[in-house]
């Protein structure tokens, strides 16, 4: 089946992590080697996996264009880690730079981990008449292709964030660190999800942390979130040290955060917006709607647009950019993901 | 100065800033953000009940209160919001046209040399030490190959070199903001000059009037008719696979033909337009009614076929036998249990069944008949094949009349088209200084170091390699 194909792309990405960390502290080229192979074998795997799902939904739809497999919240999880490591692939390629490697490889693993825990529908579905649009499928496949940029946005500018932050009060720092922590209790929570499910189709995030049935676990839970921000807080700094001993150079980082909105923007504008709207003008006969999914789809344009702006005319520089470029991969998972989780709207990604 | 071209030249600066746009796209996304959480176009009840998941019951009703006075309920029509966009509109236009004629005039200008203070005062500089006699001659084509236009001046610290590529690009970003006003331009006409509504044909009548959005039944020049609709489920599912309208349109008394057909098939992303409104298949349902018949096809010993139609208990003859049958209950969505009994599961045609009576001079048998199982046509009077339940279900058309539509199309054509030439393609302009003892290169906007860096890595390669 597919998906196990793909799960194991998924463990691959885990795997590549640890090497590119060898890699970052002992710059052995040999290493360096190995984790870029591990990754890429990853990457190959999971454009195997996605093949081998083409052809599982081809045999149902009988039409090529109808069989991409972007149709629900799994394809879409797994068609959105591979844009990630693919276009991190394409970036190491361009800059010979292996820094974000870590970072990459285990958000697309995390990812692909998540689908496999998360107790989402892994099976291939029919296509409801709505979704018969060569226009969505343009839509969907861009948009994911953008997120994927703002996502390597997103993780260029956190760092860049924590490298340059010189005081522990400053804004920028706290965020950055809050961030981080509540990153990392996720991660750790969405493990103990998985340990303690009974019923591995039906495992919910933070059901072990945070949402526990027994209080006492549930309070824990919430102290050990503030104890782990406080102390990403209370050691940033090291961790900036850190990336800065490893040479991560911070000019880099604003550089790729920049690439990543200035080629996402207009691939999310046209295949986003405009294409989006073409598709719900034919599907349903209005171009714009104000449903939810669009509603947010159109402020993170604003984001971005907010970002070129601020950054050239406004003549901003350094972290205050990134600080959007982070904010704007947050509104950007929001309306991906949360808008289905927590709004309603036509979209078909919100069912798990 | 009078007092009145100091004001006017405040607000022409307020509208011409950056820092208005800025705040314009924090000042949007949030409303916009707010109108996806509180229930929009709904009644007050459910504002109150939305609120009291948070707050007292009395806070709820001071907060509905609130909603209502500032239109939170109904935020992207709210006079607010509409003055929000119109001020984004006009700080567009205004900044557009601030900025527009001093940038068609340095297409234009004649170039000079820079003095060397200025030159100095640029964010990037880089200094190569290369010594060669055709120095001048090789860095022209070089710079030329790689598609700049070049102008040369004798100055007194050096030779100076200007070279472009790309300036008119800088119109893309007009380009890109002249869209939005059009696309804001077609919505505003749709909004003013547009109609949406919908309507429910059951099969096998017409209508003449569509249901607004609003509510209203809205008169139609035309009659709107559905002769057939069909749908097609997953098999052993109740997933649409794809569902269609058989339509035809009726303007005075005439029935309209459409690429030599009368009948259109209307889907699912296949809409059809007449007369500037646009019919798109959104819905349907199962509405039995008293026009509803059931079809057959009956076949003899010799396979000739006859068609029979009949109504709900309505007996009909069954050809060349002495026997009559009438359908005594029908079920749409037929299903077995595991001890064999028959049940319905569904309001939809998933699939159809009729339960047919037959009387042959008071002999009475009864049989299901299921449309997509050959087996169960074979009754004792011969094979009774049941097509359909014909003119029991209705169609969901939305309809809308939209002039603005054209003017989306172009706006949003120019806005693809405006932002790949403005985020791809970065105008550049760089300056060199030939001395004696190398060049120094200067770029004026630090938008594009990386571009210049690249440019001038390959520009030096390739003097080092002509030197060679
Ligand atoms: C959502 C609406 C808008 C979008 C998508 C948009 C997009 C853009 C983009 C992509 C650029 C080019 C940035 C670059 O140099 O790479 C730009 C530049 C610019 N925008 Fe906008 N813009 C929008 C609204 C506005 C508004 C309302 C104003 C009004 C003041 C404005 C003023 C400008 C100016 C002055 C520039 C710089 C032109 C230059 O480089 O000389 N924009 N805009």
């Amino acid at each position: 089946m597919s998906y196990q194909i793909i799960s194991i792309a998924g463990l691959l990405y885990i795997v590549a992590m640890p090497i590119y960390i060898v890699y970052l502290l002992t710059k052995n080229n040999k290493v360096g080697y190995a984790a870029t192979s591990t990754l890429t074998l990853g990457a190959l795997i999971h454009i195997y996996g996605f093949f081998q799902r083409f052809k599982e939904m081809y045999a149902i739809n009988h039409s090529i264009m109808r069989s991409i497999p972007i149709t629900n919240l799994y394809e879409s999880l797994v068609f959105f880690a591979l844009c990630l490591v693919v276009g991190y692939l394409l970036i190491e390629w361009k800059y010979r730079k292996k820094s974000l490697g870590v970072f990459i490889s285990i958000i697309a693993g995390i990812t692909i981990g998540l689908t496999d825990v998360l107790g989402i529908t892994k099976e291939v579905q029919p296509l409801v008449p709505a979704l018969k649009s060569n226009w969505l499928l343009v839509h969907v496949t861009l948009s994911f292709i953008a997120y994927a940029a703002f996502g390597i946005s997103f993780i260029t500018g956190l760092l860049h964030i924590i490298m340059d932050s010189q005081t522990k009060k400053s804004f920028k720092y706290i965020f950055s660190t809050t961030l981080l922590g509540f990153m990392l209790f996720m991660f750790i929570s969405v493990v103990l999800d998985i340990i303690t499910a009974d019923d591995p189709k039906t495992v919910k995030i933070f059901h072990s942390t945070l949402g526990n049935s027994s209080i006492f676990i549930s309070i824990i839970s919430w102290i050990t979130l503030g104890a782990l921000i406080f102390i990403v807080w209370r050691f940033g700094h090291i961790l900036s040290k850190i990336l800065n001993s490893l040479k991560i150079d911070s000019n880099f980082l604003e550089n790729i955060t920049y690439k990543g909105i200035a080629f996402g923007f207009p691939i999310f504008t046209i295949g986003g917006l405009v294409f989006g709207a073409i598709w719900a003008d034919q599907a349903w006969g209005r171009y714009w709607g104000w449903d939810p999914k669009e509603t947010w789809s159109l402020i993170t344009w604003f984001v971005y647009a907010f970002y070129l702006h601020a950054k050239f005319i406004r003549g901003w520089r350094g972290t205050k950019t990134s600080v959007i470029a982070v904010v704007g991969f947050i509104v950007t998972l929001f309306t991906y993901l949360g808008v289905n989780l927590f709004l309603s709207g036509l979209h078909s990604y919100g069912s798990m | 100065m009078s007092k009145i071209d100091k004001w006017n030249e405040k607000i022409w600066s307020f509208f011409a800033s950056v820092d208005l746009a800025v705040a314009l796209f924090i000042i949007l996304s949030i409303s916009a953000a707010i109108g996806t959480v509180i229930p929009q176009q709904t009644e007050p009840e459910a504002i109150v009940k939305f609120f009291s998941k948070f707050f007292s019951p009395v806070t709820s009703m001071k907060a509905y209160e609130i909603v209502s006075l500032l239109d939170l309920n109904n935020i992207y029509h709210s006079w607010w919001f509409t003055f929000l966009l119109f001020m984004f509109a006009l700080n567009l236009i205004v900044c557009s046209l601030d900025r527009l004629p001093s940038l068609l005039k340095s297409f234009k200008a004649p170039s000079y040399p820079l003095e060397l203070e200025s030159l100095e005062k640029m964010p990037i500089k880089k200094k190569v030490e290369v010594i060669s006699g055709k120095i001048l001659d090789n860095l022209s084509k070089i710079l030329k190959n790689k598609g700049f236009s070049i102008n040369i001046f004798e100055t007194k610290e050096g030779i100076q070199i200007q070279a472009k590529k790309w300036t008119k690009a800088k119109l893309a970003i007009y380009l890109t903001h002249l869209s939005i006003l059009i696309i804001l331009a077609g919505a505003l006409i749709g909004t003013f000059f547009g109609f949406r509504g919908y309507m429910n044909i059951l099969e096998g009548t017409g209508l003449h009037f569509a249901i607004s959005d609003t509510g209203k039944a809205v008169p139609l020049e035309f009659e709107v008719r559905c002769d057939k609709f069909e749908a097609e489920y997953y098999e052993n599912s109740s997933i649409p696979k794809a569902y269609r309208s058989y339509i035809r349109i009726i303007d005075n008394g005439q029935v309209i033909k459409f690429n030599g057909k009368e009948t259109v098939v209307v889907e699912v992303n296949q809409p059809f337009s007449y007369k500037g409104f646009t019919f798109y298949q959104t819905s349907y349902g199962f509405q039995p009614s008293e026009h509803s018949e059931f079809r057959f096809s009956y076949f003899d010993k010799t396979g000739k076929e006859y068609k029979i139609a009949a109504k709900f208990e309505e007996s009909f003859p069954i050809p060349g036998t002495s026997a009559t049958a009438s359908v005594i209950d029908f079920f749409p969505a037929l299903g077995i249990d595991e001890k064999g009994r028959v049940f319905n599961m569904d309001t939809n045609m998933i699939n159809p069944a009729v339960l047919v009576s037959f009387d042959e001079k008071g002999k009475k048998t009864e049989q299901w008949i299921i449309a997509k199982i050959p087996e169960t046509w074979e009754t004792p009077y011969g094979k009774l094949k049941f097509n359909e339940l014909w003119g029991a279900q209705f169609t969901g058309l939305q309809i809308r009349k939209d002039p603005g539509v054209p003017l989306i199309y172009i706006g949003c054509i120019l806005l693809c088209i405006g932002l790949l030439i403005a985020l791809f393609l970065k105008p550049i302009t760089i300056f060199a200084i030939i001395k004696k003892d190398g060049i120094i290169f200067y770029c004026p906007s630090s938008k594009v170091s990386s571009v210049f860096e690249k440019n001038i890595d390959e520009i030096i390669n390739k003097l080092k390699g002509e030197k060679i």
